[in-house]
């Protein structure tokens, strides 16, 4: 016996003496390999296990407190682990996760890529999905469409016969996606974004649009203004309307009537109803879902 | 130096070997593929946590309205039902969020939920290609390639499992099936199968994800509406393969529990020194 010394191998590195002789019978790329029987010192092979259950110990433990960190307080309560305030950076890490997502998104964007388009036959119902009460009608007689942050420098208002007259509507059957993941193909027409972007441009900087509906209420009725942030190159989008029909009618008030962003390349909550002021802007305006722990990008 | 050789091993070795100082062993799992493998669990975890809670927020398997309470969701049914039906939860406050309660981070949070899924979404698709890397690397993605053998001899395999526990009544041997592979027909379908359900369930998740830019992606799986059911089911794939693993693994033993952690085992005997001499 003549393996003195044979645990003073270094334990990673060197490869321990391969005590067998392969087998020489030709093998196909894809087949098994058997493995090799080596010899280890044993004092090695502790090491390595000490080494590898601490290592993999200490991960676990680790994988448990990011646990900690991460979940929501209500699940945790709901575990037994009462808290009385989320660590800081909780919401950092998260929306930092939120921002590589979006960063994601908006490397997919592509402005000539089409949404796919529907038949008539295909079309589902789209129920009134506005977030709070949905409001009175009063407003519709009055609305104006309000243009800020124009190259002109000047604030332009619409109305809705302004809007129909100067602009051809372009028809478009397309899905619209929820967040919440439920989705529905309808008709639409309307003008495009693109169009009054051309003949109402936007001051030299200006990256983004906020979008806004002052006539939105919150669940108890009250006055709720709803904002989004919509990047100008989606604004551009061909299939980018400002819809003003819904499935061969004008719009009712269920949908945003007299006219309601719809952006297909968007989830559905970047499709503001009665819109009534959009202002172009350089830098990422607020937005109300983001505000709520959602992404502000929200391209699909 | 130490001469004490193991009692295991020796058991093993010393029919067919001539005695040896050392212990032999086989490298079974590349690090990669343990680290990964390990990283799968609290990764996975979160995805389906937070999974379950957007699945709350526009359930795919839904009725027509309940009369009474206006419920649509065949999971609060479910929840429903367990709570009239076991014994202590007849008072629980919550009775349609039950399931949610238990198999979810909870109801109502969607946009946490959302941000969690997505966080555990790319830690899984980079741990996902951590776990590839270390198949390669360690050539052991040879023994997960199914063979034309396979059917049959999963079939053995099968009917080894199932005739286990009778024979062990009847105090009857019942040999377990030879094969000189690393797994058997059926462990090399369960672990290519979840490895191909793995991949799906990114494919799907960036269906759902992306539909519009990735609308091709989303039309393979039969469209954005088929993606979603196929995205769930996966992970129903998942849960029932992890109830047997974990089970089959500690009823295997501990050095196949310990050769995941530090990747080396001590069954040579289908290693290709015993090949050698067979």
């Amino acid at each position: 016996m003549n393996n003195e010394g044979k645990g003073d191998i270094p334990s990673m590195g060197v490869e321990p003496e391969v005590k067998s002789i392969s087998v020489k019978k030709p093998q196909s790329f894809f087949g098994e390999r058997l493995l090799p029987a080596i010899e280890m010192a044993p004092r090695i092979l502790r090491y390595q296990s000490r080494r590898d259950f601490l290592g993999f110990g200490a991960a676990a433990l680790a994988a448990l407190a990011g646990a900690g960190f991460l979940l929501p307080q209500e699940t945790l309560s709901r575990i037994g682990i009462h808290r009385n305030m989320d660590p800081l950076g909780k919401e950092w890490f998260l929306n930092k996760a939120l921002r590589l997502d979006d960063d994601v998104a908006e490397a997919l964007y592509s402005a000539n890529r089409s949404v796919p388009t529907y038949t008539k036959s295909q079309i589902t119902s789209l129920k009134n999905n506005y977030n709070g009460a949905t409001p009175d009608p009063g407003y519709i007689s009055g609305w104006k469409l309000t243009l800020d942050g124009l190259a002109s420098g000047l604030s332009v208002s619409l109305d809705i016969r302004n809007l129909l007259t100067r602009f051809s509507l372009h028809e478009q059957i397309t899905r619209l996606v929820c967040v919440e993941g439920w989705s529905a193909i309808a008709w639409w027409a309307g003008l495009r974004f693109d169009d009054l972007l051309r003949t109402h441009p936007p001051m030299s900087q200006a990256k983004w649009a906020l979008v806004e509906s002052s006539v939105n209420l919150d669940a108890s009725g009250n006055p709720d203004p709803y904002f989004m942030s919509l990047d100008l190159a989606t604004a551009h989008h061909p299939q980018t309307l400002l819809a003003t029909q819904f499935n061969g009618h004008p719009l009712t008030l269920d949908h945003g009537a007299p006219l309601r962003l719809l952006v297909p390349v968007k989830l559905g909550l970047k499709n503001v109803k009665a819109v009534t002021r959009i202002t172009y802007v350089a830098e990422e305006p607020r937005d109300y879902w983001a505000e709520r722990g959602y992404s502000g990008y929200d391209g699909i | 130096m130490s001469h004490s050789t193991p009692p295991d091993c020796e058991a093993k070795s010393t029919s067919t070997l001539p005695e040896q100082p050392g212990v032999l062993v086989i490298r079974k799992h590349h690090f990669l593929v343990r680290l990964s493998h390990w990283l799968n669990v609290p990764i996975l975890f979160g995805l389906i946590l937070s999974g379950i809670s957007i699945y709350w927020a526009s359930p795919i398997y839904q009725h027509k309205p309940d009369p009474n309470t206006g419920n649509v969701d065949v999971a609060a049914d479910i929840g429903i039902w367990i709570c009239a039906h076991v014994p202590g939860l007849h008072h629980y406050s919550s009775a349609p969020d039950w399931i949610y309660n238990h198999m979810s981070l909870g109801p109502g949070m969607l946009g946490l939920a959302l941000r969690l899924h997505w966080l555990c979404a790319y830690l899984f698709m980079l741990n996902g290609m951590v776990y590839v890397a270390g198949l390669v690397i360690g050539g052991g993605w040879r023994s997960l390639l199914p063979r034309r053998t396979d059917l049959l001899d999963a079939l053995r395999m099968f009917r080894y499992y199932v005739g286990f526990p009778f024979a062990k009544l009847a105090r009857r041997e019942w040999p377990h099936p030879v094969f000189n592979t690393k797994y058997n027909a059926l462990q090399r379908a369960a672990y290519f199968s979840v490895l191909v359900a793995g991949f799906l369930s990114v494919a799907t998740g960036w269906a759902i994800h992306k539909p519009m830019q990735l609308h091709w992606l989303a039309a393979l799986f039969g469209g954005y509406n088929a993606a979603r059911v196929w995205h769930f089911w996966l992970m129903l794939i998942y849960i029932q393969f992890v109830v047997p693993h974990v089970i089959l693994v500690f009823a295997d033993g501990w050095d196949t529990l310990r050769s995941m952690i530090v990747g080396w085992s001590t069954r040579v005997e289908r290693s290709e020194v015993l090949a050698n001499e067979q």
